[in-house]
């Protein structure tokens, strides 16, 4: 089952279109949303959890239409945890989990079981008396994965959740939704490709709107072999000429020798050799051959 | 309920509103103690409308409003009515307590143009204490209803005060007379057993009751 959606469009009354009469098939388990800034992820988000209303195109949750008769019956399959939230800052951790579960009519036994086993897992047990606003950046982003994670969803909606976490945490965080995902659907939604690639199989492309890919991340990887490359130079002009003229993913000082890896159909005409691509440069790959 | 006190009646907002009262009774001028209410009702009004306009608009702007909609209608109807009671209750007492800082801070002769004496005293309170209650819930219900409409505390507050402008001046006394929303301040201190003015609040009271009907229905619409 999962999500199905067809031939979305959504069009802003400032003629912005958003999405594209795009068409996207999410199974269960964890599924990465992939895309740069304004790519269209957060507006889809925004549709599947109800609050955006689609220009056309249908969109189907587990065989249910979204439709304003069904809204409810989706709804309280949904667990969202948008990209900017700001959480009550005068309650307590405690308090402002509490207060969202019986805003979400769990029952309160349930709700205060499940808050004390979630603030364990993302280490906030010891500042669950604290006060929102007392909290950093990446304490009110674990809160607010949290709140998503209380009504028990079918289907979790995570923007960026691992924004402004440490190393540590973003892979609790990671391991979390990982866990959770068994037998429901999470869509995962971030900038970090690593985060992708130690959690998911399944992901799409998002760029202007429309989907690039969607599918098995192997296969994406796949398409971007033989399109890597490794290039090495001495001289400051070869390598800024490298740079304007492909796409470099990254570059690094090897001893007294600068290493690039460029990103191109056919091999730079320069002493270089192919590597294995990354998520990372599948993606830059991906992206910057079509459209 | 100790969540939704945190959440509607913050630290900041209990300031301005007993600020407000301490410096209108030290500045707002009287000599008889039956102006109290006069003097009283207009300003509160602002202070109702201002202090319940972001009951909801809170969650929008903290975008939490996004998180709200996949709650159930009737939970989320049940949190917004429990601040605007709670703020309610708030604002009532501030009245009721500036009412008594007239006393202290203005002296007001108690033999006035009424009967005089504690008794008449005591009773004037009451219906200043009904008054405002009506008018205090008027205001704080309405510009809340503006602004989830308009899914803005600014346009809430500022349709309100247009009407407060119209209502609250001597053409809004001489074309809605009675009827008028601050018929209780506009109402003849010389002759007090007319109670004509309740028809204004009667009024206010309609109002109120369709802004409460109306609300889960902008809830609904706008998220």
């Amino acid at each position: 089952m999962g999500i199905k959606i067809e031939d979305l469009t959504v069009t802003f009354r400032n003629d912005v279109t958003a999405i594209n009469h795009a068409d996207l098939e999410i199974p269960k388990g964890i599924f990465g949303l992939l895309g740069e800034n304004g790519a269209g992820k957060t507006t889809l988000m925004r549709v599947l959890t109800t609050v955006l209303s689609p220009t056309s195109g249908t969109l189907t949750l587990d065989g249910i239409l979204y439709s304003e008769g069904n809204f409810e019956k989706i709804r309280k399959k949904i667990g969202y945890l948008p990209q900017e939230i700001d959480l009550y800052p005068n309650l307590s951790v405690q308090e402002c989990l509490e207060y969202m579960g019986d805003l979400s009519d769990i029952p309160r036994q349930t709700y205060k079981e499940r808050i004390k086993y979630y603030l364990e897992k993302t280490s906030l047990s010891e500042h669950r008396r604290k006060k929102m606003k007392q909290l950093s950046g990446g304490m009110k982003r674990r809160v607010g994965l949290i709140q998503a994670l209380l009504n028990e969803p079918e289907f979790l909606i995570v923007d960026e959740p691992t924004t402004g976490l440490d190393p540590e945490e973003r892979i609790r965080v990671r391991n979390l939704l990982v866990d959770f995902s068994e037998g429901r659907t999470v869509l995962f939604s971030t900038h970090v490709v690593e985060d992708l690639a130690a959690t998911c199989n399944q992901l799409a492309v998002m760029k202007n709107g429309k989907f690039l890919y969607s599918g098995n991340m192997k296969e994406l990887l796949e398409q971007a072999r033989g399109h890597i490359w490794i290039c090495k130079t001495k001289e400051e002009r070869t390598a800024r000429e490298l740079e304007k003229k492909y796409h470099v993913s990254s570059k690094q000082y090897a001893g007294d020798e600068l290493q690039m890896k460029v990103i191109s159909e056919t091999p730079p005409k320069m002493e270089c050799s192919s590597c294995e691509a990354t998520l990372e440069d599948a993606y830059i790959y991906l992206a910057n051959k079509e459209l | 309920m100790i969540c939704e006190m945190k959440i509607s009646l913050t630290f900041q907002k209990q300031a301005y509103a007993v600020f407000f009262v301490i410096i209108l009774s030290l500045v707002r001028g009287i000599t008889y103690s039956d102006e109290i209410g006069i003097a009283l009702e207009a300003p509160m009004a602002i202070l109702a409308l201002t202090f319940c306009a972001d009951t909801y608009t809170q969650e929008i702007v903290s975008k939490r409003s996004e998180i709200w909609r996949l709650c159930p209608m009737k939970k989320r109807m049940h949190s917004i009515y429990r601040h605007i009671v709670i703020q309610e209750m708030f604002l009532l007492a501030v009245a009721a307590t500036s009412y008594g800082l007239f006393f202290l801070f203005q002296n007001p002769n108690i033999n006035g143009m009424g009967q005089g004496g504690i008794e008449n005293e005591i009773c004037q309170f009451f219906v200043y204490f009904a008054a405002i209650a009506v008018t205090l819930g008027f205001w704080g219900l309405l510009s809340n209803l503006f602004s989830c409409l308009f899914r803005n505390m600014w346009v809430g507050i500022g349709g309100c005060m247009v009407l407060w402008l119209i209502t609250n001046s001597s053409i809004g006394d001489r074309t809605f007379k009675a009827w008028n929303l601050f018929s209780y301040a506009f109402r003849k201190l010389e002759n007090s057993s007319d109670f004509s003015w309740i028809c204004g609040k009667v009024v206010c009271i309609c109002i109120g009751i369709m802004a409460v009907v109306a609300l889960p229905k902008i809830i609904k619409k706008r998220g």
